[in-house]
């Protein structure tokens, strides 16, 4: 237990890989045997992954007092680094503070919920392996602080996805998985040329011994004293906001989520939402704003340009959408442009408030997704407005989806809120009125989830009866099963848990936010003459 | 169904929850504010129980007979509610709480954050948190809230679960039920105004799911959507006034607020020009809840829901809301009390915009058939009343004149109060004759056919003559109406003098611009009288103009006890409480209800002489002339066009008999010429409101929204699909590769990422 999120990290991995290849190579009827198992086992494992999570949240944050433990620091770090390719400086270092380790908890959660709502997938035995070795690359990305180790997980999130669309995507699943393949790869290219110009400009430390460069990819010796340049501080910037902007996605470079998730299987399009749009944020904040704070500052108005951008003309390309899911994607874009706007406004409580919309968004866009995916399910179709009345004959999804549409609109005592309310009142502390196009914004999206809602589930004219889609085929309509419905359930209560209860994690993020002003910011706002 | 039968044994499993609060309160050293959570917790609690067990033994024959569908849970939880609100009440009012300490519980430390301030010092710990904050505004919102919540629900045991349209969906609506309860409760009782608005937003969510109830209805839905968005609108304007007082005060407590307005956070003075947006914001926030010019739409449609969702909202929970933010903001202009000065325009502001819609909505009024909309509209009107005055009540604060601003607020909250028991009572009436009505239609067409849409059981073209079919529903319908009206000496008279009198103050003092919404509410006042008689002749008296009327029985279990409950408080309510000195109380200028020393005698005496002989001339003309409007020209034109005997042989009873006979003396007059005319036409356009806005979303909104996603698709992913189509790999190669041999790629890309790596690793040596 001396390392324990090397073991959290590295078991699904390994779990996942073995179950995939392991088939190959043993026996035929050892295969069958092994095929038969495999979902069980990776459930079972994601399960255990999940459970030692939340201990390791709980019991090394203090027991009771686990709120108030300084989470500036790194938590849970393996003792010594790990050199892992010497010649170049690569090492193996994992931690764990108060940006990461929600992220970490959500993507244990997510893992066996997004399995759930699939039980029954085609090909389960590569399936569910599938979905354990997307886990391992996950977390990897969220603990890592070795920024070549870092890029290696965050690339490696890519192929578990791209398989996933291609395989158990939709009609159009080749174009999509390769559009959403390219896309962020090369947006990830461009962010590693970024990592690259980094690693060139650090020094020599102690502990990574044998580098032939001489240099090496430890994010936490590095600082932006060591680029000289304004100018190339500037440019690396910029370079890793286009790789991290991408993955987030923040406008102009959103396209290619929405062709993903429409394709996409629900268990994909649950973690595509519900972590992997995270990585960005958490990529951003914990690279290009911890290193580079003179740059984040100097580019507030980029960030609130994005931000808003992102924010404003998403909802109104949600309001165009005639599919479900795609509608949902674009109110992901919606959604991540507060994260920027949150960051922007350079208080404590902004950031917290992004922080807290990163974790929220979490647990709310992939009950969204579930609940587009049983749409597609059992309805074979994602239009809207191809059915009426939907709730006489599901009534379990009708429920769901009203919780689900609720809280992602930002209704009170639901998670979303809290991270728009902090956002907000920090926003109107540094931009004053600016803040009419947010808030305004809030009614466009109650407006699309509302007319989805009514043009799905409601307004059949018939006490008995829905209309049923033309796709669904004579076929009688029915709810949704056990175990999409114990997974949307779950989420549902963690929504409205954190709605209620939000210092469970809100407090944490906040000491970590103003530490990370006061050490990291503060200095750059001062000299840039930023009025907070 | 629909034959009285003893149901009053299923009410034995409240036994347990009844007793809670006696118990509690029986234990030494225990403060009824100390359980003030029990009030939110237990609705809570019951929300979920409710619709699981719902769900789950939906169609079980003892959940549907002896827990009427979770009727009697839901009941159960309003009742603790109920309970501990009568103890917080009485212990204020014998005096065993100090009513001065208003911040007297802290629930939740919600979230905690830290601020950077302009001097680049770091603010530790601010709280965003919720407690209980208990002054005579929310004692008396809060009695009034369970009260009508308790009523409502009793009632709704009999209505819903005795329409077979509500089959086996009884459940949703008793969970949605106590959910609102919920809402109103906690937004009453929060101390600062960020959970004021979180509670607001539940009550928001609820009127959305309990209007929409009929789901399947499009008119229902639409309705229920119509109703969200609009107060949504309000909602967000509110929640910008909020981040404007968070930047002032640095707090939203009540406590920290309320302590200073005049200063804000770090000893700055507080400006009124910045206040005065945030209090703009916050009062857009109340029209929309409560419904008035120009956010009022929602309201008339809100009736699609079933009655008992009419009456919660209407009357009990939701479009209170907005009046009670309005009040609660006093303490900002209250120049007497450390307020900002310079807020008078605000004041104005008020106080027009509830003069114009207590005009346009009692115009409205006259042409409706539907008998609920005739409530609905009367809702606005009364709602705008209370507005106007507590817009007065603003301006005198801000002027100084403290005296009459206390005393208008006072009849406002009043108003409130009258308003909310009667319209309860009303909406609860009007669903006793709808589904009276109905049932004898069902009755009467049996076996025809269900799907009957031609007749419309809330027609009152179809109605007229049931004064002696309903005898408890129409006695509890003409005090209803009485009180809405303001005739002397019942309910809602006591108040509503008040309001105008002060308000012709406001203009006599020498303000000009006080002088529309006086002029506005006085004519309302008239329209009032004619309109609510109308209704009442329409349905009660007069010969019967369907043959459904004679099929008519008064028999639905569940339905009478809170229509006699409530006529009781009606008829003497505002009397007594006049006399007893609310209106001080509710202004804060006492501290409990009493008789002030004078016997009780003396007391009447003055109270009656204050309403009907007062000082002034000016106010005593003002105040006869409300009369005379309201009293005399307006219920008697209504008489001549509707009124008459009933047909041979029925008879009404005591109470109401005098009036139907009443109604027969003044002729007959024909006013069809009227009801065909263009402005006819305009009022049952509602004023072509709704067709506006309906015009501007579809030709600004919808094509803006088709615009950006055709934008989106073709212009910024059309960018995108012309840079992959013509890049280096170029068409050919991606083609290959989307045939499905995926491998390579990534293993292009792998090496592609490596070329570059070495490049730059070759650079750098």
């Amino acid at each position: 237990m001396s390392d324990p999120l090397t073991i959290l990290t590295l078991t699904p991995l390994g779990v996942g890989l073995l179950l995939l290849v392991l088939p190959q190579l043993l026996p035929q009827n050892f295969a069958e045997t092994l095929r038969k198992v495999s979902r069980n086992i990776s459930f079972g494992v994601s399960m255990g992954l999940f459970v030692f999570a939340t201990y390791l949240a709980f019991e090394n944050f203090g027991g009771i007092d686990w709120l108030n433990i300084n989470m500036g620091e790194y938590q849970l770090m393996n003792d010594e680094p790990v050199t892992l390719i010497s010649s170049i400086g690569v090492s193996w270092i994992v931690g764990v503070d108060a940006l990461s380790l929600p992220m970490v908890w959500l993507t244990a959660l997510l893992i066996p919920l997004s399995m759930l709502v699939e039980w029954d997938a085609k090909k389960g035995h590569i399936f569910h392996p599938l979905i354990l070795v997307m886990e391992g690359a996950l977390l990897g990305v969220f603990v890592a602080l070795d920024l070549f180790v870092f890029y290696v997980f965050w690339e490696m999130t890519l192929i578990p996805m791209f398989f996933l669309i291609l395989v158990w995507g939709g009609d159009d699943r080749k174009y999509a998985s390769m559009k959403f393949f390219i896309y962020t790869f090369t947006a990830s290219v461009v962010m590693l040329i970024g990592i690259l110009i980094m690693y060139f400009h650090t020094g020599d430390i102690s502990g990574v011994s044998g580098s032939i460069t001489g240099h090496h990819f430890n994010l936490i010796e590095m600082n932006s004293d060591m680029i000289q340049s304004e100018g190339l501080r500037h440019l690396v910037w910029i370079l890793l906001l286009i790789g991290f902007a991408t993955k987030m996605p923040s406008v102009p470079v959103h396209t290619w989520l929405p062709d993903a998730h429409v394709q996409a299987p629900t268990a994909g399009s649950m973690l595509l939402a519900g972590v992997m749009l995270k990585m960005g944020a958490y990529g951003f904040l914990r690279v290009a704003v911890s290193l580079f704070p003179e740059s984040t500052v100097v580019f507030i108005p980029l960030l609130v340009i994005l931000g808003m951008s992102s924010l404003v003309y998403g909802a109104w390309v949600c309001m165009g959408q005639t599919n479900l899911k795609r509608m949902v994607a674009y109110s992901s874009v919606s959604h991540m442009g507060l994260i920027f706007l949150g960051i922007a406004t350079m208080q404590p409580l902004g950031i917290a408030g992004a922080l807290f919309m990163m974790f929220a968004h979490g647990i709310i866009s992939p009950l969204l997704f579930a609940v587009a995916g049983a749409f597609k399910h059992h309805y074979h179709t994602l239009e809207i407005g191809s059915m009426r009345g939907i709730a006489h004959h599901s009534p379990y999804l009708a429920a769901h989806m009203m919780l689900g549409w609720m809280a992602s609109l930002g209704l009170p005592l639901l998670a979303g809120f809290v991270a728009e309310v902090a956002i907000l009142i920090a926003f109107w502390m540094s931009f004053g009125w600016w803040v009419l196009l947010p808030a305004l914004t809030l009614i466009i999206t109650a407006v699309y989830y509302l007319n989805s809602m009514q043009r799905t589930i409601f307004e059949s004219n018939d006490r008995h009866h829905g209309i049923l889609p033309e796709s669904l085929h004579g076929e009688e309509p029915r709810d949704i099963t056990w175990h999409e419905n114990t997974s949307m359930f779950i989420l549902g209560i963690l929504t409205v848990l954190f709605g209620i209860f939000p210092f469970l994690f809100f407090d944490m993020m906040s000491d970590w936010s103003t530490e990370f002003i006061q050490e990291i910011l503060l200095e750059a706002i001062i000299n840039q003459g930023v009025k907070p | 169904m629909g034959e009285t039968k003893n149901e009053y044994r299923l009410l034995l499993p409240l036994l347990p929850f009844l007793v809670i609060v006696p118990y509690l309160a029986l234990q030494t050293d225990s403060h009824s504010t100390d359980f003030a959570w029990l009030i939110v917790v237990a609705p809570f609690i019951m929300f979920p129980i409710i619709l699981i067990i719902g769900q789950v033994f939906n169609k079980n024959e003892t959940w549907k007979n002896t827990w009427k569908e979770g009727g009697i849970l839901g009941l159960a939880a309003l009742s603790v509610s109920l309970s501990t609100t009568i103890w917080i009440v009485y212990d204020y009012l014998i005096g065993h709480a100090d009513i001065t300490n208003s911040g007297v519980d802290s629930w939740l430390e919600w979230i905690s954050f830290d601020v950077l301030q302009s001097d680049y010092t770091i603010a530790q710990n601010r709280i965003l948190g919720v407690g209980v904050w208990i002054d005579s505004l929310t004692l008396m919102l809060l009695f009034v809230a369970t009260f009508l919540c308790f009523l409502i629900c009793w009632f709704a045991i009999g209505y819903m679960t005795t329409d077979p349209i509500n089959e086996d969906s009884n459940h949703r609506f008793f969970a949605e039920f106590v959910l609102f309860s919920l809402g109103m409760f906690g937004m009453v009782l929060a101390d600062n105004f960020l959970w004021l608005f979180i509670f607001w937003e539940v009550m928001g969510l609820c009127s959305y799911l309990l209007i929409g109830f009929y789901y399947w209805k499009d008119s229902a839905a639409a309705a229920a959507k119509k109703a969200f968005l609009t107060t949504r609108v309000g909602d967000v304007f509110l929640m910008i006034g909020l981040l404007i007082l968070y930047d002032i005060y640095g707090s939203l407590d009540f406590a920290v607020v309320f302590d200073d307005p005049s200063t804000g956070i770090g000893g700055v003075a507080v400006e009124s020009g910045e206040l005065f947006w945030a209090l703009m914001m916050l009062f857009i926030g109340a029209v929309g809840k409560s419904a008035q010019f120009p956010l009022h739409v929602w309201l008339p449609d809100a009736m699609e829901g079933p009655t008992p969702v009419s009456a919660l909202i209407h009357a009990a929970t939701m479009v209170n809301a907005g009046l009670y933010l309005v009040a609660r903001l006093m303490p900002f202009v209250d120049i007497h009390h450390n307020g900002v000065s310079g807020l008078e325009d605000f004041g104005l502001i008020v106080a027009w915009i509830g003069g114009i819609t207590a005009f346009m909505a009692a115009s409205i009024a006259f042409v409706q058939n539907d008998i609920k909309k005739v409530l609905a509209y009367s809702t606005m009107s009364q709602l705008a009343y209370i507005f106007t005055g507590l817009g007065s009540a603003l301006y005198f604060l801000n002027t100084g004149d403290h005296h009459a601003g206390y005393f208008v607020l006072g009849a406002s909250l009043f108003h409130l109060f009258n308003h909310a028991m009667a319209k309860g009572m009303l909406f609860m009436a009007s669903g006793s004759v709808i589904h009276e009505v109905h049932h004898a239609h069902d009755h009467l067409h049996h076996g025809s056919d269900h799907s009957d849409h031609d007749f419309d059981p809330q027609d009152m073209r179809n109605m007229g003559g049931i004064a002696s079919k309903m005898p408890v529903t129409s006695t509890a319908m003409m005090f209803g109406s009485m009180s809405i009206i303001g005739i002397p000496l019942i309910g809602g008279f006591w108040s509503k003098e008040g309001i105008i009198a002060e308000t012709w103050l406001a203009y006599f003092h020498g303000e000009t611009m006080m002088l529309g919404p006086a002029i506005l509410i006085l004519a309302t006042a008239g329209m009032t009288g004619f309109y609510m008689s109308r209704m009442w002749f329409m349905t009660f008296a007069g010969q019967p103009k369907s043959d459904v009327v004679d099929h008519i029985h008064e028999a639905t279990p569940w339905i009478k006890e809170p229509l006699l409950i409530l006529t009781f408080i009606t008829a003497i309510g505002g009397f007594a409480l006049a006399t007893l000195g609310i209106i001080d109380f509710l202004s804060n200028e006492s501290h409990h209800l009493s008789l002030h020393g004078h016997s009780l005698q003396e007391q009447i005496l003055h109270e009656l002489e204050h309403a009907f002989l007062p000082e002034d001339n000016k106010l005593r003309m003002v105040g006869w002339t409300t009369i005379l409007l309201s009293f005399v020209i307006g219920p008697i034109m209504a008489a001549r066009i509707h009124g008459g005997k009933l047909k041979e042989g029925q008879k009404a009873n005591i109470f109401v008999g005098w009036l139907v006979n009443l109604s027969d003396k003044f002729g007959t007059q024909d006013v069809t010429w009227l009801a065909e005319s263009q402005l006819a036409e305009a009022l049952d356009k509602r004023l072509y409101f709704d067709d506006l806005y309906e015009g501007i979303i579809a030709r600004t909104v919808i094509p803006f929204a088709e615009l950006s996603a055709w934008f989106d698709k073709n212009i910024i992913d059309g960018i995108i699909k012309q840079i992959e189509s013509n890049s280096v790999l170029g068409s050919v190669q991606i083609r290959k590769v989307t045939t499905g041999n995926a491998r390579d790629y990534i293993l292009m890309a792998t090496v592609g990422a490596l070329c570059i790596f070495a490049l730059l690793v070759g650079v750098n040596n």
